[in-house]
């Protein structure tokens, strides 16, 4: 019993992480129709930006949970407002061209940031276990597990829930799906679909920002973690249904308990499984389990 | 002082004129339809109007200023809002949603973004009241994709109205519905229209429609206005007839 709740937990955990990193790209390609490849490297920012300021704040001993608050908003909104900066300057030029050359672009976007993070803050990891292990454990039925992973997983079910009230509620949200249906006629009514753009392209890249300073704690800041975590949110968002919400949570929780359960029984097929499950969503369903068509 | 002039408005397309040195006037409380084969140049000159295109000549004054350089949301903000030929709506909003998208599209993007749609019962009341006038308030829960064509129609019309202008442009509002269903259209129009003192410019194809609500009449042909008139003067004005029967 024990071991299959922490194994729940860390299915839940996983997904948690993966809804952050996927939710941002399905957003920004479910408004925008960009597929952005940097997604994966604005991760490895915010994950970044994390590492180096607890280094900063708490230094080599020791650690306090409330350094996890202080600087995961910084974190958080610094991915955000690189987003803000890419979105006008290098993105909006592209619109009116091809699909490749969005891909191309992000992509280069991709490997300049991860070289950037190489240049400021060198090859070796940045770890920030002992915040991690400040939180202390938890028991729960008979089970110990670590209350910080408990923490991430409130945390994406809380993003998870402001989300979908910012998209499904607000007043910017009923534009924010107006635009992402029928750009045009978004403009034709006067919505300043610029605007939209850059608030949606921010969003995004903050909650992947937000993904990677969460993980820090977990397993620390490593160059091309980026690339890794790109991978797995396609697999979601490929699952899922790419520009669908529902779909990014539905597929993150897919993965999550697919890959838990594989590392806990035929750890070296993890990957493979996880391949095989898109590519049988890709045959029966090419838009995703929850995409439209 | 007229609410809306323009003149020598030119368009071309490569070596098409489509709109070829229109003048072209609305006073307020006024409506006027556009007439005029397809090719005339009436939808041209409804995205000249509207920004959607800019002219290769001409100018466009609005309320005394000049709007020639203002884009579509300026203009909008001017007090010139339109509706397509081809309805344009956010199918998978719900009807509500897409007069309120107007409502909000009006205050800005940026005025209280965060603030929870269904709070903002100032827009939620207008938009109930604007759907009333247009009787599609039984409606608004509906997807605008589930809506029958003549509601379509409607609602297309309830969005621009929702931008509150003085200047309505709609192009071919009753384009692909029934003669009964044109009727509860038009009267809808009509009725918005007079009793809110807006002025407004139908293009429409159906004379009988035409003939019953317009105060003024504007035909064009190729490009150019052939001819203007009262109903009265257009009924009995023997080149719009020549051009109706197919001989222009």
């Amino acid at each position: 019993m024990d071991i299959f709740l922490a194994q729940l937990l860390n299915a839940l955990l996983y997904a948690a992480v993966l809804f952050l990193i996927a939710g941002g790209l399905s957003l920004i390609f479910g408004v925008m129709r960009i597929v952005n490849l940097a997604h994966g490297s604005l991760y490895a920012l915010g994950a970044y930006v994390m590492a180096w300021g607890l280094g900063r704040l708490a230094g080599e001993s020791g650690s306090e949970p409330v350094y996890l608050i202080a600087l995961l908003p910084v974190a958080a909104v610094a991915v955000g407002a690189t987003g803000a900066v890419v979105e006008p300057i290098l993105l909006r030029p592209l619109y009116a061209r091809a699909e490749e050359y969005q891909l191309l672009l992000t992509f280069g976007l991709l490997l300049i940031l991860e070289d950037a993070m190489r240049y400021i803050w060198g090859p070796t990891p940045l770890t920030a276990s002992p915040l991690w292990a400040a939180f202390g454990t938890l028991h729960l039925m008979g089970a110990t597990y670590p209350r910080y992973n408990v923490v991430v997983i409130l945390l994406g079910v809380l993003t998870a829930v402001l989300l979908w009230a910012f998209v499904f509620k607000t007043r910017f949200g009923v534009m924010l799906r107006a635009t992402s249906q029928n750009r045009r006629m978004a403009a034709a009514l006067g919505i300043n679909v610029g605007g939209v753009y850059v608030q949606a392209f921010a969003l995004g890249c903050l909650m992947a920002g937000l993904a990677g300073a969460v993980i820090v704690p977990i397993q620390g800041a490593v160059l091309g973690m980026g690339v890794d975590a790109l991978v797995l949110a396609f697999v979601v968002v490929v699952i899922g249904g790419l520009g669908s919400l529902d779909g990014a949570l539905v597929g993150a929780l897919i993965v999550g308990v697919v890959r838990t359960v594989a590392i806990q029984y035929f750890p070296e097929l993890e990957l493979a499984v996880l391949y095989l499950i898109a590519a049988v969503v890709l045959i029966t369903r090419p838009a995703g389990l929850l995409g439209r068509a | 002082m007229s609410l809306l002039l323009a003149q020598g408005l030119r368009k071309s397309f490569g070596e098409t004129r489509a709109v070829n040195g229109v003048d072209f006037r609305v006073e307020p409380e006024e409506l006027i339809s556009l007439v005029g084969s397809n090719g005339a140049g009436k939808t041209t000159l409804v995205n000249l109007l509207s920004g959607l295109l800019r002219p290769d000549a001409g100018q466009i004054a609005f309320d005394g200023a000049d709007i020639t350089a203002l884009s579509v949301g300026a203009r909008i903000r001017a007090g010139i809002a339109r509706s397509f030929q081809l309805v344009n709506l956010f199918d998978q909003l719900n009807v509500l949603d897409n007069v309120r998208l107007a409502i909000f599209s009006r205050d800005g993007v940026t005025r209280q973004p965060l603030r929870l749609a269904e709070r903002d019962t100032r827009a939620r009341n207008e938009a109930m009241e604007i759907l009333g006038e247009f009787g599609l308030e039984s409606k608004w829960d509906t997807p605008a994709a589930g809506l029958a064509q003549g509601e379509r129609k409607l609602l297309d019309v309830a969005v621009a109205y929702a931008l509150r202008p003085k200047l309505i442009l709609l192009d071919e509002p009753t384009s692909g519905v029934g003669t009964r269903e044109k009727g509860v259209i038009m009267e809808a129009i009509a009725s918005v229209v007079r009793e809110r003192f807006l002025a407004a410019v139908i293009v429409e194809h159906d004379m009988d429609v035409v003939f019953t609500y317009s105060d003024r009449i504007v035909m064009m042909h190729q490009g150019a206005v052939l001819a203007e008139g009262t109903p009265d003067q257009i009924r009995a004005d023997e080149r719009v007839s020549a051009v109706l029967l197919g001989k222009g």
